[in-house]
């Protein structure tokens, strides 16, 4: 049996007490459940992030298959004071994929917790374990002939739902805000309680993935994007799948353009005529989710500059900006908001409309119409061919969806990011009332100098747009205790407070968010 | 420790220790095709871009002697979800490859989900004749990258290496050069593709010289060696 010997432990823990643990996981969970060989280690440790692996090099990982392998990993962590990182599928690329956020955090892998434990065509809904990615529903879905339909982000087929709405993800239809859809969770605890949210703890119950509040506190936001406890399983709402689903494009020749579009498309969106979680994607996004390569066109490093960007747009008819929206239901229904779609953008005088049969099988639109209609793809990963060597960082903050705000953070970005020789790559996903303003910080890991510029870059951003009172949404694991800073002192007093509740031996994702008993200092 | 010290070895060092094992000329690959350099070169399956099947790497990997079979792999998702759900047979199998960054995220990634061992992980850019590799390893590459430095340095391309042992307490090696001739600009990607395909069969020796076909290697590239 191997031993671990790779030189890597958790934060003031010894190699014999690391030791002694990883015998109970090996008594817990099976010897091949238990991985500390480098070669089992490498995949989790590959980083997209502006700093050196080391700093997110994993001690271990396992793998639980049940909630009570969960809770007896739990123990055993408890006992040993080891802190433990969960991934559910780790394909939380350029957020910080499958590694742990601090080096020698154990990684609790659930990949093999992938069970669809129901799936209900009339109530719309799923209950799922945190394994499932969305391909394997999809599946299910069109084997069982099912009428309802997915929403996901773009790594659709190899994401999972449950891993997606933890962190608070986005998709593109009109269930796009994830954690709006979500309806039951379990989670285990870290004193090993299993705890079910909403309609969960009442025995007998049918409405768990029916009604979301229960009664008194409801507590499902406070395990998104925390450390408080491990999601086990997770209920989730079904868009039925609608008779008639029409995606079109908007093309817009110019930068400035992005005030009007959002005039015109937000009472769009608070009044319902376009349902789903529409995108506005920039040339850039546009041209490496289309398969262009910046090499294409420029080898000098810096970044892309507006000529360029202008030809890339003149060779390939893409726009400045690209709207991407759909319409879902009946024909009457989708007759009568197209036609006022159509009629506000008329008046607008700006934008050329690009239907389904016009655009064919041409991407980015066939892509983008799947991922509106459900239908998993990988296409967007062609953003990381765009610049090359293997560098992402997701700079998302949020914007009112109001044209002057999503100008001015345009501008302030793309400000930022052209200091540092790195270029603009963004999208806006639209919601009623906000855009998540989504950045792709893409550089070089290969150059040292230009990894220290993305890294710097990064931070700059986030200074910068918080002197205008904007925040990210969500961040790389580089860079969460920053962002916590942004939030205000109140707010980390009291995420604090609840650790120390929950979790007083700091077992559960230290530094998660920021929250972290070993290292905050109140 | 520190993550940000260094141990550099750079370009005058490198050169002394290149002149041991290069000497002079690289044998050439002609040499190579039929007699086997290393028999201990276990089968792999190649997986490249579209339209590489005849590309450095390739001929670096078949130099070793190995049984290699070479699939070209698309941005196709059907692609992507069969290599998946073969990585997640529990059948024995190894891969090497050089792929571009979307599709080697995806190969990597699916490897990790299917329990699988990942011995070698390179990212590479070539542009304008000059190479540049970070590489993340495990003690079974030993030597594998000191070896390519030495390759790359004997070839008279520019390039910088960068080598993170995973979990090793050193901190990251070092070694660059300054170029000198661009005449065997795509023979980086060659012996990566012979140090892969010869990976656990002995200490790890120079790829033979590959006949440079068209326009040299440019752009982004990650390379891996994976087992199941």
């Amino acid at each position: 049996m191997s031993e671990q010997n790779n030189g890597v432990l958790p934060r003031g823990v010894t190699q014999q007490e690391f030791n002694a643990a990883v015998e109970k996981f090996r008594a817990l969970l099976g010897n091949e459940n238990v991985l500390v060989e480098q070669q089992q280690l490498v995949p989790y440790n590959k980083i997209m992030m502006s700093v050196e692996n080391a700093a997110h090099a994993p001690s271990a990982a396992v793998t639980a298959t049940t909630v009570e392998q969960v809770q007896g990993v739990v123990k055993i962590c408890n006992e040993h004071r080891i802190p433990i990182w969960t991934i559910s599928t780790g394909r939380n690329f350029g957020y910080g994929s499958a590694a742990p956020g601090q080096r020698g955090q154990v990684i609790l892998d659930l990949k093999k917790m992938n069970k669809i434990i129901k799936v209900d065509p009339e109530m719309c809904y799923a209950l799922v374990e945190p394994g499932v990615t969305y391909g394997q529903l999809y599946d299910y879905i069109q084997e069982n002939n099912l009428p309802v339909m997915l929403s996901f982000s773009a790594p659709s087929a190899i994401a999972g739902p449950v891993g997606n709405t933890m962190d608070r993800g986005v998709g593109y239809t009109p269930y796009g805000e994830h954690f709006m859809m979500q309806c039951g969770m379990e989670v285990v605890l870290a004193n090993g309680d299993v705890y079910r949210t909403g309609m969960g703890g009442v025995k007998g119950s049918n409405t768990w993935q029916i009604f979301k509040w229960g009664y008194g506190p409801t507590l499902d936001g406070m395990f998104t994007q925390s450390n408080y406890g491990i999601c086990t399983k997770m209920g989730f709402w079904l868009m039925p799948k609608p008779p008639v689903f029409k995606p079109f494009e908007i093309i817009f020749e110019n930068e400035e353009d992005i005030v009007e579009i959002v005039e015109v498309l937000r009472p769009l969106r608070i009044r319902g005529i376009i349902p789903n979680s529409a995108v506005i994607a920039n040339i850039l996004w546009e041209a490496g989710s289309g398969n262009v390569r910046r090499s294409d066109y420029i080898t000098e490093p810096g970044h892309t500059p507006d000529e360029i960007q202008k030809q890339i747009q003149k060779d390939t008819g893409m726009g400045a900006w690209n709207l991407y929206a759909a319409l879902y239901g009946t024909q009457e229904q989708v007759d009568v908001n197209w036609k006022i779609i159509v009629d506000e953008f008329k008046k607008l005088g700006k934008g050329r409309i690009v239907t389904q049969e016009e655009a064919g099988d041409k991407q980015p639109f066939k892509y983008r119409a799947e991922l509106m209609s459900g239908v998993p793809n990988l296409q967007e990963f062609g953003l990381y061919n765009w610049r090359g060597g293997g560098g992402s960082m997701w700079f998302a903050p949020v914007s009112e969806a109001r044209g002057s705000e999503c100008r001015k953070q345009a501008a302030l970005a793309k400000r930022v990011l052209h200091k540092h020789g790195l270029d603009y790559v963004a999208e806006f996903i639209v919601a009623p009332r906000d855009m998540h303003h989504v950045i792709d910080v893409l550089y070089d890991r290969t150059n040292e100098e230009e990894t220290q510029r993305a890294d710097a870059c990064f931070a700059e951003l986030l200074d910068e747009f918080e002197k205008e009172g904007y925040a990210v949404y969500r961040v790389n694991t580089r860079f969460q205790e920053r962002v916590a800073q942004s939030y205000g002192k109140a707010k980390r007093d009291l995420e604090h407070a609840i650790k120390r509740a929950v979790d007083p031996n700091n077992i559960l994702a230290p530094g998660r968010s920021g929250i972290d008993l070993d290292t905050y200092k109140s | 420790m520190s993550m940000d010290r260094r141990f550099v070895l750079k370009g005058m060092a490198l050169g002394s220790l290149a002149g041991l094992t290069l000497g002079g000329a690289l044998p050439a690959l002609g040499a190579a095709h039929g007699s086997p350099r290393s028999s201990a070169a276990r089968p792999a399956l190649v997986l490249v871009n579209q339209g590489a099947e005849q590309s450095a790497f390739v001929q670096g990997a078949r130099a070793t002697g190995a049984a290699v079979q070479v699939r070209q792999i698309g941005g196709d998702l059907t692609d992507l979800l069969s290599l998946q759900s073969q990585l997640g047979s529990g059948r024995k199998m190894r891969l090497i490859g050089l792929l571009d960054d979307a599709s080697a995220a995806l190969v990597v990634d699916m490897a990790r989900s299917a329990g699988a061992r990942v011995e070698w992980l390179g990212q590479h850019t070539a542009r304008g004749g000059v190479t540049r590799h970070r590489l993340l390893n495990t003690a079974s590459a030993e030597g594998c990258a000191r070896q390519l430095g030495r390759q790359l340095h004997g070839c008279g391309a520019g390039f910088e290496l960068t080598e993170e042992r995973l979990g090793s307490a050193a901190p990251a090696r070092q070694l660059s050069a300054a170029p000198r001739n661009q005449r065997h600009a795509d023979q980086w990607a060659a012996g990566i593709g012979y140090l892969l395909g010869s990976l656990g069969a002995g200490r790890p020796t120079a790829a033979p010289l590959i006949a440079q076909a068209g326009a040299p290697l440019d752009g982004s590239f990650v390379s891996f060696s994976i087992e199941t």
